[in-house]
């Protein structure tokens, strides 16, 4: 009888990670339940009451000294840029918290050992210590584009605001839901090189700074640039509101050199056969092309890192 | 006995680091299952690295082990292990704790068991465990290890941080979970006096080897001390250890060859027949023909 008992006559239920990586992690969650209120309070000001008042001060016609806008215009611009730059500051955040908290901690304490000595193997530990920090941070910065879309889209003020400048242009697609996710994979991915909380948190810290300033230099050049070219009188000829790349002089024969002029006389020009400029720049109808490629790439960054993650792991245990 | 091993390992080494020492080198036995068997022997000899290999959280370097008729790894819903640090998450309270427990199984998971265990020790579930005595996240992590239902029960100096009280209850617990549910368990010590009442097995790990393996009453009577003149040769006997003090000679011996009647003989204590082979590094490797891999 006792056999018969205790004999399985199903497949067991499995084991539910995602639930003790939600109970583990409830400060971290708190924070990011915050962070999304708050920045989602703030675009929603700005798109409401803040954004009507903002327009309606910008309308108010000048008097004869001066073109006072008040500070409902200040307010306005405040609030977006608030909002951009704590998107733009998340993965770093993120990158701290994986390779310190979520990874490096346990691998210190050797609680990460206590779960891997339940049912759980180290893969699905990793797989979960990943799956639902990502699911709830892509959730959550969606709606922050999503929010910060419908803004800039409504554009209240017409002056100060381009879809081009850095923080704008990230938190109006993709790319602000990828670089969270980045530093994710490379914070765990540390955690997990450097066994120790402090040190994850630093090594998270230095691949999250290395990967998004190498991927933000390459980016704009995966998308084929427009080329402006102005005669010796224009000058360079970018128009305004763009992504600019890199610029030169444009000799007789048609070839782009670096302009060996700066600041030297009229005469320069003609010795150097220079008969014009040349400026490379993305208009603003390149913007899903830019996105969806430095989307591609990050994203690429983050498989490869999740996957050395996962390597790593199973090299070390059984 | 031809039943299924608990562990058997063969050829069995790990190596930590490329350029690291071995902590483990050439490791061969098998523990039949439903032994309560005790893992001795003195600090760094490799006792806490063959107990993470069993618990499949370290790979082995070389060689293999099998835990249950498998891989460690395939094994893990039927062996709890509890490291010697007894790592427990400090945030949580000791009711969290539990149920993070039922999160990380299977439903082989029995959480009456662990309430059971929890509750047996006075403990408030809604204690913190940072505030928890070293006794009392060793009932807690034991528990966890009790209510997984083991089939194999991997323990790491269990008793270290015990009160002589704590420690008595604590086997208590464990005597009866191999008694009701024939779980095999396995405890490392470097103490032999706080295993030796309630183990029926021994596996002496030093240096990295496991130099005895076998049930210890079978061990016992495999040996005896001898004390003959100086000038007796053992030679027809496999030696452990000899001392000769003046016209003395006392020695530990696997007899091969009846003995001398004229030699006072006698049957050695667990402790002296483990510290005979400590002190002779170069004493030959005895295992009782069961626990061949």
């Amino acid at each position: 009888m006792t056999t018969l008992a205790t004999a399985p006559t199903a497949r067991p239920r499995p084991a539910r990670a995602w639930r003790a990586v939600v109970r583990l992690h409830r400060p971290a969650l708190v924070f990011w339940a915050l962070f999304v209120a708050l920045v989602s309070a703030v675009l929603l000001w700005a798109y409401g009451p803040g954004g009507n008042a903002a327009a309606a001060a910008w309308r108010r016609p000048c008097t004869v000294d001066l073109c006072d806008v008040g500070y409902a215009v200040d307010f306005y611009h405040l609030a977006y840029r608030f909002c951009e730059a704590l998107i733009t500051f998340l993965p770093v955040l993120v990158a701290l918290w994986a390779g310190s908290m979520l990874i490096g901690r346990e691998l210190e304490n050797g609680t990460a050992e206590l779960a891997w000595s339940q049912s759980v193997s180290p893969a699905r530990w990793l797989l979960a210590k990943l799956a639902v920090p990502a699911a709830l941070l892509t959730a959550g910065t969606t709606l922050l584009v999503l929010l910060h879309r419908l803004l800039f889209d409504a554009h209240q003020v017409p002056k100060g605001w381009n879809w081009s400048d850095s923080g704008t242009f990230e938190a109006n697609g993709p790319i602000a839901v990828a670089y969270p996710l980045l530093g994710l994979a490379l914070g765990a991915l540390a955690g997990l090189i450097a066994h120790r909380a402090v040190r994850g948190l630093i090594g998270g810290l230095l691949a999250n700074a290395t990967a998004t300033t190498l991927i933000g230099l390459a980016g704009p050049h995966l998308v084929p640039w427009r080329i402006g070219v102005g005669d010796l009188k224009e000058g360079y000829a970018a128009p305004s509101g763009v992504v600019h790349g890199g610029e030169g002089a444009v000799t007789s024969a048609g070839a782009h050199i670096p302009d060996p002029c700066t600041g030297a006389g009229k005469a320069c020009p003609a010795a150097h056969d220079i008969v014009g400029y040349y400026s490379e720049y993305h208009p603003s109808s390149q913007f899903w092309p830019l996105q969806l490629t430095e989307t591609a790439l990050i994203l690429a960054v983050t498989a490869l890192a999740t996957a050395a993650a996962f390597t790593l792991l199973r090299r070390r245990t059984s | 006995m031809t039943g299924t091993a608990a562990i058997e390992a063969a050829a069995l080494g790990k190596r930590f680091g490329r350029r690291g020492g071995w902590a483990l080198r050439d490791c061969a036995f098998r523990l039949p299952a439903g032994r309560v068997c005790a893992v001795v022997g003195p600090n760094g000899a490799g006792k806490s690295t063959l107990l993470a290999l069993a618990a499949g959280l370290l790979a082995p370097s070389e060689g293999e082990i099998t835990v249950l008729g498998g891989r460690p790894g395939a094994a893990r819903e039927r062996v709890s292990y509890v490291a010697q640090d007894k790592p427990l998450y400090p945030q949580l309270t000791v009711a969290e704790t539990l149920r993070m427990g039922a999160d990380l199984n299977t439903d082989r998971w029995d959480a009456s068991v662990a309430e059971r265990v929890v509750a047996d020790g006075d403990l408030n579930p809604k204690s913190n465990i940072r505030a928890l005595s070293g006794g009392q996240r060793t009932r807690v992590a034991l528990a966890l290890a009790l209510a997984k239902r083991p089939e194999l029960l991997l323990l790491d100096e269990p008793m270290a941080d015990l009160d002589p009280l704590a420690r008595h209850q604590m086997m208590g617990l464990l005597m009866a979970q191999a008694a009701e549910s024939g779980t095999t368990i396995v405890m490392s010590s470097h103490v032999l006096a706080e295993l030796e009442d309630s183990c029926d097995h021994l596996l002496l790990v030093d240096g990295g080897q496991v130099r005895i393996a076998g049930e210890i009453d079978e061990l016992l009577a495999a040996h005896r001390r001898v004390s003959a003149p100086a000038d007796t040769v053992l030679d027809a006997h496999t030696v452990v250890e000899s001392r000769t003090t003046g016209r003395q000679l006392t020695a530990l011996i696997r007899p091969l060859a009846p003995l001398a009647a004229d030699w006072q003989t006698g049957t050695p204590t667990l402790e002296e027949l483990v510290l005979s082979y400590l002190r002779n590094p170069q004493a030959p490797t005895t295992k009782t023909p069961e626990t061949v891999a």
